[in-house]
């Protein structure tokens, strides 16, 4: 299992005398198995949002739950996917997937089985010898993927996982990662500002306002998609093209842009 | 490379010819002042086979060159510990940092009194002067090395469930490592500055001990080689420390070919 449920949580920083409200009233719940994004402007607190569930973060009021058990420290079973990737640069790729593994007292011939599964699954096998630092960023991350992937994590929360690559790298990264989560479905917490990348990936998406950042709407993606069997096109830029996706993009933009009118008013 | 090499040799090459020239031929500088090739040659027969200031040449190297790797392992043993215990616990830091603060203006070199008078002119003196001067850059480079650790990297750590042994020695560590070797290197340099004026000061024997019997015999011939066995060495131990240093980093060394690419 693996339910996140966001409960009136509000997160305050700085001084009392001097507060910065950067999560205010926060409610949102995300399935089992389900793919959630949150899109919004930059410093509108969705990386605040995805922090509280890691457990590196904690909320000023309200509760953060998953499967109804507040998040005391960060675990394994809620693995993220860092935007600057965090990989352990002295560790080869297999050592940075094995970690997490070890620290999990897998025995080493499942860690190796496993290990060299996902390496299969995101194309990284003849690089598992390899330093982080021999590799593009586009593998980088694909390694930080296999890393959490590998845990069988019950939850998953990407931050910007695609923020810091080049146009065409990240389409096939989005490419690869609806693969892989229409394989091998994981609840997803995915935060991006990337309006077509969240429409294209998430079952549904959450659109968040600018400081005091709250949730604004939350979208349905999914029995638009199923509906239009979206999965069935190979590339990202047939399913761009289509009327629903054109119509749920542009909705999101709207609504993105009305924030940044109010904020700049 | 082997043409930065040539240029080195050649360059060297020049330096002695001219050394020849204005002592031996033209004779621009007295003896007194400054011995010529012969007689440095000379000075290194003498300490080399009938030695002097109390022993051969293999003798006073061996001595020096353990005292130097004692104090530096000695200091290198209690500081980079220490070092990541305050770059990694506030209370640590808390309770270290003012001791440090208070220890850090003395020049190493004004410990030398106080060690001989504890320990006398034996070996335990220099170890403890060695060990003042190359400690605080061991400290030092450690803190800052765990200080300048990317969060993300202790966040993806802690996410993976990383018990905190293995995270002392697979993650802390090699994370600080690269500045953990400033640290080795400024320590090593520090250790033969404070070995040889130590010596200098009050030894039975050992280089800094040539050098200040030389002096006082006005031999500038076994001045020059004593000068010239501790630049030597330094330049060899830097180089042992370099070469592992190449190797513990390897994956960094990696990260500089590809241009942090």
């Amino acid at each position: 299992m693996g339910v996140i449920r966001f409960d009136n949580v509000g997160r305050v920083f700085g001084a009392k005398s001097n507060p910065f409200v950067a999560l205010k009233e926060i409610d949102l719940e995300v399935g089992d198995k389900e793919f959630v994004a949150i899109v919004g402007p930059s410093g509108c607190g969705k990386t605040t949002c995805l922090r509280l569930v890691a457990g590196f973060d904690f909320p000023s009021s309200g509760k953060v739950l998953v499967d109804e058990q507040p998040i005391r420290r960060p675990r394994p079973e809620r693995a993220v996917v860092f935007q600057q990737f965090a990989l352990f640069p002295w560790k080869t790729v297999h050592d940075n997937i094995e970690l997490g593994l070890r620290n999990q007292s897998v025995a080493k011939a499942e860690r190796e089985e496993r290990i060299n599964r996902i390496l299969e699954l995101m194309n990284l096998t003849a690089y598992a010898k390899h330093f982080p630092h021999q590799l593009s960023g586009g593998m980088q991350q694909r390694v930080a993927i296999a890393r959490a992937y590998v845990l069988d994590p019950d939850v998953l929360l990407m931050d910007e996982p695609f923020g810091a690559l080049d146009a065409q790298t990240r389409v096939v990264m989005q490419e690869e990662l609806v693969r892989l989560a229409r394989r091998n479905p994981r609840t997803v917490l995915f935060i991006t500002h990337a309006v077509e990348e969240a429409v294209y990936l998430a079952d549904r998406v959450a659109i968040m306002t600018r400081a005091p950042g709250r949730i604004k709407e939350v979208l349905d993606i999914r029995s638009i998609r199923e509906a239009e069997d979206w999965d069935s096109y190979e590339k990202i830029e047939d399913v761009m093209d289509l009327e629903s996706f054109v119509h749920l993009r542009t909705h999101i933009w709207r609504s993105l842009r009305e924030e940044k009118a109010a904020a700049t008013a | 490379m082997p043409r930065r090499l040539t240029i080195g040799a050649a360059t060297i090459l020049t330096l002695v010819v001219l050394w020849f020239l204005v002592t031996s031929v033209l004779g621009l500088i007295a003896p007194g002042r400054f011995p010529s090739p012969q007689a440095t040659i000379a000075a290194l027969d003498h300490v080399l086979f009938r030695g002097y200031a109390g022993g051969t040449l293999v003798e006073h190297v061996v001595n020096s060159l353990r005292l130097v790797l004692l104090g530096f392992l000695v200091a290198i043993v209690t500081g980079v510990p220490l070092g990541l215990l305050m770059g990694w616990n506030r209370t640590a830091e808390a309770l270290i940092n003012p001791v440090f603060l208070i220890i850090r203006p003395i020049p190493p070199l004004a410990w030398i009194p106080l060690a001989i008078l504890w320990l006398g002119l034996g070996d335990g003196a220099k170890i403890m002067v060695i060990w003042f001067a190359a400690f605080v850059p061991s400290v030092i480079n450690a803190y800052a090395g765990v200080r300048t650790i990317e969060k993300p990297v202790l966040e993806a750590a802690a996410m993976l469930g990383t018990p905190k042994l293995r995270f002392i020695v697979e993650v802390l560590v090699p994370a600080a490592s690269p500045m953990i070797f400033t640290g080795l290197r400024l320590s090593l340099q520090a250790s033969w500055t404070t070995l040889v004026a130590a010596e200098l000061v009050g030894a039975f024997y050992g280089l800094g001990r040539v050098l200040n019997v030389a002096q006082q015999d006005l031999y500038p011939g076994m001045i020059l080689v004593g000068m010239i066995a501790v630049a030597i060495l330094g330049w060899a131990t830097t180089k042992g420390l370099g070469m592992l240093e190449a190797r513990a980093l390897s994956w960094n060394q990696a990260a500089a070919l590809a241009g942090k690419g």
